[in-house]
């Protein structure tokens, strides 16, 4: 009993104490959330104006040594050649710039990644680049790094739904879909005669930001040319949300257009389709030679090996390279602008991601056709080697 | 061979870390005969059989087995078993979704160019199946056949390992009157064919009937040995040299103080669940006065269990009508809840199975069926809970170290008296108790002899159901007799004999 | 050894995971050079982590129970999406969202009990049932498609307590009277075991024992509290381990303090046993089974406002987490056997091994690999110590 009062009495001495030193503020809450807002302000402005000074934010971030710097980069997984390249790049190109580089991969699990995230900033990260599972799953803790000061840039998919964003580095996703559109119609008077022509179209997985951009882009160029009669969409499937294919799974593509052939094709001759990427355009091509019919021109986009091989031996009529190299060397020459001290650089494409505007930093595909093949490998001897004769 | 011994065990020592478990025992069996132990629970009787049986292989204990003349040394099971020595435990060791033929050849099957041959297997079966006295297809499921029959099955299993000496563990503990007396028999026409037998029992007037000597063990020591002469043993001698200690009463004196009706049960009806049309209790009528303490007697499988059950709360079987009246009022029993609400208890037969919470401590299974009594704003106190426990051991001399332990650390005789006084705590008025003593040494029996005496004479009416003709003799007031689901007697006990009651089990009145 | 057993009682085995806990927590820190025990991280920790906890909470009475359930992460995935999408469709605020998951829940687990209690449909094969057709029924209403939650559930998943009161503390004001509580509240409970310690067996214990537990655990509390509360400005015990601390005392009173909890362990110590003591076994069985639902739904909440979206990928594989969780917590895959407490330390073993693993920069693979080892080894570390003791 004499404990119990001991501690009621403690207790009211501590209420006390608050009480009598006031409850305004708190401890340095205003110092820090005004370094914080100064922190913000100063990465928007450096993030607008580009060449703006960024020594305080600098300073914020805990940045002391001159060159050099911690750089955290990750991925989402390493399940498929594109991603497996950026590991092994971004280490060489990281480490190459005098940086030290804290690689993971999530693999495929949102709430790893966040971890990841997580515990890349309590090793001192200063940037960081992140592949996203999800885009939209990582808002609380990407503005955690923010408030710790760290600079975040999306990597090949756009960040959304958070203010954690400084910047975006990808392949202009609609400009992919153009090409890919404008490969299919090139290939299509190339080798299917005069028009009209009967041609299906497939889309990505919808969980994936780009995919609707894809569409969106080849639609653009594709559209007219339909309702000009020159395309006919035999199934009639031009929506979307009945084009895509959830997951990017290659075997939900091959039934979907098994099942379009077998309903629609069976005294008819397929001549194209549109296929946003290489595992899904070999999924389509199997389906069309098994159904007996003549292989349509199909785009694709990837360049995966085996659709480079595909294409040069003429099954495959296009794929697009979204060549990972370049994508890694952007990334890596923006982080070196923001340790130098020389913040984000210009750019005028900026994408509303739910919340603010995020400045992209676009990237252009290239189409590789059979014809020119040659010339987009010519640095790379890992796809050359498939190009044999 | 040495002396007509096929088997000797001399100076078996073998301690667990902490208990001597047996001290120096002798065991001498000699061949083609009935060998007995007997001892109370804990005593080592099972010990040594595993000592034997290579359960507790060769170096784990000290002294020498020697076999027809020879040293053994088992490391295992299979090492025993290929000398011809099987035991057949208490608990069998059948898989029940398995044919009569796949079990008895479990582990030993008849293989030819890697695939077995079950016309060779079935053949055998047959010819083991004779021997045992079974007159069923070797294709039969066993969990089809009755206990009985599943014993009769392991023997002619260990049969089939040409066996030379054949111990049986509590052979009789789950097998009703006829099932018993067949196997009795069996034992003996084994015995003809030079086949010896161990059988560990309690049973006194079995051991009389059949075996050619008894040993006792008490405390992992062999205390005494007795020739069987012409079917008798002089059973005070070995029940003093068990329990270490003359019981001039096995029941103590009881002079009962009856009072009122309490429980009234009328035209009660219960249909077997699983077999369509079976009824398990047939028009079903009795009562039971406060303090009275009334017997029910009936073979394995009579309906004396599911009679019991169905009362309290629809237990088991399907309902098929009847009443239920207590203190003269009718009343409603839907479920064990209300049955508890309405002051009935019930202690199941199957301790392990039905009566405990292995996993549980003394003190949470002693308040488990009235949680609300120790609840402190609506939480449970733990000082109520202990006190109810300490309460208990007190009063109950439940032997352990404290109420905190858990019951699987017990003796069988101390696991019962938590399950009473878990069902004493719900303060009941009619209690039922059902083969309170089974597998219970002397001394824990007489414990709960008297204890159930105690209750009865605070005025409570109970109902003794029991496999022993001598403990309702010697422990009811009255007696009903259950036969095929139908109450076939009602006899004040005085008037009793077990050869009355017998017949009254076994034919329909 | 003695007085040890005074202070921490007779079975000395429940700490094994404990002090396991500590030296993992110490040997990564040394690991990482000291990154591990900062107030940053272990914020981390906490939210990163709490979501499964909470699942472990109402799986330790699942797997108590003996029954096993696989649905959690599509039943947390489907409630979170549903709250999702319909507030976002009809603007609703923030704790009507909140009670749609909840309700959300609700269902989902009186469906799984429903086919449990009253069909006798073994909960494995009920929940895998519910596992395929919640995930299917998240991706079927979000299109696969991740949908933006109301903002302030961001509060729920990633927040922290108010600051107010004096700076001098040095600290987050609400933490250190959370910690000032929780001492105080440990020291009263103590002191009551005290002065009752004598009421049943007569014998007044010594009091010395009480006073070292007291003073351990108000060290222990003591050093949490500074730890949490000396964070960045605006930074606290997060949240989220605000709502699991709170689940955690009230699952620890459930199951140790209430017949419904000790219902749960008779129906999973011996199923016929507790029928025949009076317990309601399939009154049991569902209201476990609910209970799990409603965590579930809880769990995805958490999860969500961390993310601020839900996903069509979420609570993939989180029950896996959770049963682990229970396991290394020391529960029987036969039922009857767990603790609240020792389930928390097993899950918490769980996140400091995946957050330790991932400051020294090893892959989700090889940390995949690690804890698998982990399981199985504390598992059978288990069952070593209880064949011995038998």
């Amino acid at each position: 009993m004499k404990a119990k009062k001991a501690l009621s009495l403690l207790m009211t001495a501590v209420l006390a104490a608050t009480m009598l030193t006031g409850c305004g503020g708190g401890r340095g809450t205003e110092e820090a959330s005004q370094t914080a807002t100064d922190t913000t302000a100063d990465v928007e402005k450096t993030a607008e104006a580009g060449n703006a000074e960024t020594a305080e934010a600098e300073d914020a971030a805990g940045t002391s040594s001159t060159g050099g710097g911690i750089v955290g980069v990750a991925l989402p997984w390493l399940g498929t050649q594109n991603w497996a390249e950026a590991e092994v790049m971004f280490k060489e190109q990281l480490e190459a710039a005098g940086y030290e580089a804290i690689i993971q991969a999530a693999d495929q699990k949102v709430p790893q990644q966040q971890q990841q995230i997580e515990s890349m900033i309590e090793n001192g990260a200063q940037v960081i680049v992140v592949g996203p599972v999800d885009g939209s799953q990582l808002g609380s803790v990407l503005e955690k790094a923010k408030d710790a000061g760290v600079y975040i840039i999306g990597y090949d998919r756009l960040l959304e739904n958070t203010t954690g964003v400084d910047g975006v580095v990808q392949f202009g996703s609609v400009k992919t879909g153009e090409l890919q559109a404008q490969a299919l119609l090139q290939g299509l008077e190339e080798l299917k005669g005069s028009a009209p022509y009967n041609i299906e179209l497939f889309g990505g997985g919808p969980a994936d930001p780009n995919a609707p951009n894809f569409f969106t882009g080849a639609m653009s160029v594709l559209q007219p040319l339909i309702d000009d009669g020159t395309l006919v969409v035999v199934s009639g499937q031009t929506d979307f949300t009945q084009c895509a294919t959830v997951d990017w799974d290659n075997s939900k593509a091959q039934s979907r257009m098994d099942a379009i052939l077998a309903g629609n094709y069976s005294d008819i001759e397929i001549d194209g389709v549109l296929s946003p990427n290489d595992g899904i355009a070999r999924a389509i091509i199997t389906s069309c030679e098994n159904a007996g019919q003549p292989i349509p021109v199909v785009s694709g986009l990837d360049a995966e090996n085996e659709s480079v091989e595909w294409v040069w031996s003429g099954r495959q009529y296009s794929t697009v390279a979204k060549p990972t190299n370049a994508l890694v060397a952007e990334t890596v020459s923006i982080i070196g602008s923001l340790l130098s001290g020389n913040g984000m650089p210009a750019t005028d494409v900026k994408v509303n991601n739910g919340v603010i505007d995020v400045p992209i930093y676009e990237l252009p595909p290239v189409v590789v056709t059979k014809d020119n093949a040659k010339e987009v490998f010519a640095d790379d001897p890992d796809r050359m080697a498939l190009l044999t004769d | 061979m040495s002396d007509g011994y096929i088997l000797q065990m001399k100076n078996i020592t073998k301690t667990f870390p902490g208990v001597k478990a047996l001290s120096d025992v002798t065991l001498e069996v000699s061949e083609a005969s009935i060998h007995a132990i007997c001892g109370e629970n804990g005593a080592g009787k099972s010990t040594l059989m595993k000592v034997l049986s290579g359960v507790y292989p060769y170096g784990s204990y000290d002294g020498e087995i020697v076999f027809q003349g020879k040293k053994m040394t088992f490391k295992n099971i299979k090492d025993s078993e290929r000398a011809g020595i099987v035991i057949i435990h208490q608990e069998l060791t059948m898989i029940p979704e398995l044919s009569v033929t796949e079990n008895i050849f479990m582990g030993n099957e008849i293989v030819e160019k890697g695939l077995i041959n079950w016309e060779k297997e079935r053949k055998r079966t047959r010819e083991l199946l004779e021997k045992v006295g079974l007159h069923i297809a070797p294709n039969t499921i066993i969990k089809n056949l009755g206990v009985g029959q599943q014993q009769l099955v392991e023997i002619a299993k260990a049969l089939s390992k040409n066996v030379k000496v054949l111990i049986l563990d509590e052979p009789t503990s789950s097998l009703n009157e006829s099932d018993s007396k067949n196997l009795l028999r069996l034992m003996l026409g084994l015995k003809k064919q030079g086949i010896t037998c161990i059988m560990i029992s309690h049973k006194l007037n079995e051991i009389a009937a059949v075996s050619d000597y008894v040993t006792v063990i008490r405390d992992g020591k062999t205390v005494d040995g007795y020739a069987v002469e012409a079917g008798r043993v002089d059973e005070n001698k070995i029940i003093k040299a068990m329990v270490g200690r003359e019981i001039e009463n096995r029941y103590p004196e009881h002079t009962p103080k009856i009072g009122e009706v309490i429980l009234e049960v009328s035209d009660w009806n219960v249909e077997d669940a699983k077999v369509p049309g079976k009824m398990l209790c047939k028009n079903s009528a009795f009562y039971v006065r406060a303090g009275e303490i009334v017997g029910f007697a009936g073979l394995m499988g009579a309906g004396r269990t599911e009679l019991m059950r169905s009362l309290f709360g629809k237990n088991m079987g399907i309902f098929r009508g009847g009443k239920i009246k207590i203190e003269g009022r009718e009343v409603q029993i839907n479920s064990v809840r209300e049955a508890i609400k309405n002051k009935i208890a019930y202690v199941p037969e199957d301790r392990k199975g039905l009566g405990l919470n292995l996993l549980d401590t003394i003190r949470k299974t002693v308040v488990s069926a009235n949680l609300n009594v120790i609840k402190t704003k609506g939480l449970l106190d733990f000082d109520k809970e202990r006190a109810a426990s300490e309460k208990y051991k007190a009063s109950l001399r439940i032997k352990c170290r404290d109420v905190g332990v858990g019951v699987n650390t017990l003796s069988g005789g101390n696991q019962q008296k938590v399950v009473l006084s878990k069902w004493m705590f719900t303060e009941p008025d009619i209690l039922i108790l059902d083969e309170p003593t089974r597998g219970i040494d002397v001394g824990a029996k007489y414990e709960i002899y008297k204890l159930i005496h105690e209750l009865a004479d605070e005025g409570k009416a109970i109902i003794l159901v029991s496999s022993e003709l001598p403990e309702l003799l010697g422990m009811a007031d009255r007696i009903y007799t259950i036969f095929e689901g139908k109450i076939t007697g009602e006899i004040p006990t005085k008037e009793a004999n077990q050869e009355m009651l017998m017949q009254k089990m076994t034919i329909t009145a | 050894m003695k007085y040890i057993k005074k202070v921490l009682g007779e079975d000395l085995r429940q700490y094994t995971m404990v002090v396991a806990l500590a030296a993992l927590i110490i040997i990564f820190n040394i690991a990482s050079g000291g990154k591990m025990i900062t107030s940053s991280n272990f914020q981390n920790l906490i939210s990163g982590n709490a979501y499964v906890l909470v699942l472990a909470l109402g799986m330790l009475m699942v797997i108590v129970i003996g029954q096993i359930d696989l649905s959690v992460g599509s039943v947390a995935g489907f409630a979170s999406m549903v709250m999702a999408i319909t507030a976002r469709q009809f603007n609703l605020p923030w704790y009507v969202a909140i009670l749609i998951a909840l309700v959300i829940g609700m269902i989902a687990g009186a469906w799984q009990g429903f086919f449990l209690s009253r069909l006798g449909i073994p909960g494995f094969i009920t929940t895998l049932g519910g596992m395929m057709i919640f995930r299917g029924g998240v991706i079927w209403i979000s299109n696969s498609i991740s949908v933006p939650v109301p903002s302030e559930l961001k509060w729920f998943g990633a927040g922290y307590l108010p600051e107010w009161g004096p700076a001098f503390t040095g600290m987050n004001n609400s933490t250190l009277l959370l910690g000032i509580i929780a001492i105080a509240v440990y020291v009263i409970a103590q002191m009551r075991k005290f002065t009752h310690s004598g009421d049943v067996t007569g014998k007044k214990e010594a009091f010395w024992p009480f006073a070292v537990r007291i003073g351990i655990v108000a060290a222990v509390i003591g050093y949490a509290t500074w730890l949490f509360g000396s964070g960045r400005p605006g930074t606290s015990f997060p949240i989220p381990g605000l709502i699991l601390v709170i689940l955690i005392i009230l699952y620890y009173l459930i199951t140790e303090r209430t017949s419904f909890g000790r219902h749960v362990y008779a129906v999973g110590g011996n199923k016929s046993a507790a029928e025949l003591s009076g317990v309601n076994v399939k009154r049991t069985y569902f209201l476990t089974m609910l209970n799990m639902s409603v965590l579930a739904a809880v769990a995805g909440i958490l999860f969500v406002g961390r993310s601020t979206a839900a996903g069509p990928a979420d609570g993939t594989s989180w029950e896996m987490d959770a049963i682990a969780s229970v396991f290394i917590g020391g529960a029987a895959v036969s039922g009857g056997v767990g603790t609240v407490i020792a389930t928390m330390v097993g899950g918490l073993v769980m996140a400091v091994l995946n957050n330790g693993l991932m400051l020294m920069g090893v892959g989700a693979d090889k940390t995949q690999v690690i804890k698998g080892f982990v399981l199985l080894a504390a598992v059978a570390f288990d069952v070593y110590n209880k064949k011995n003791r038998g």
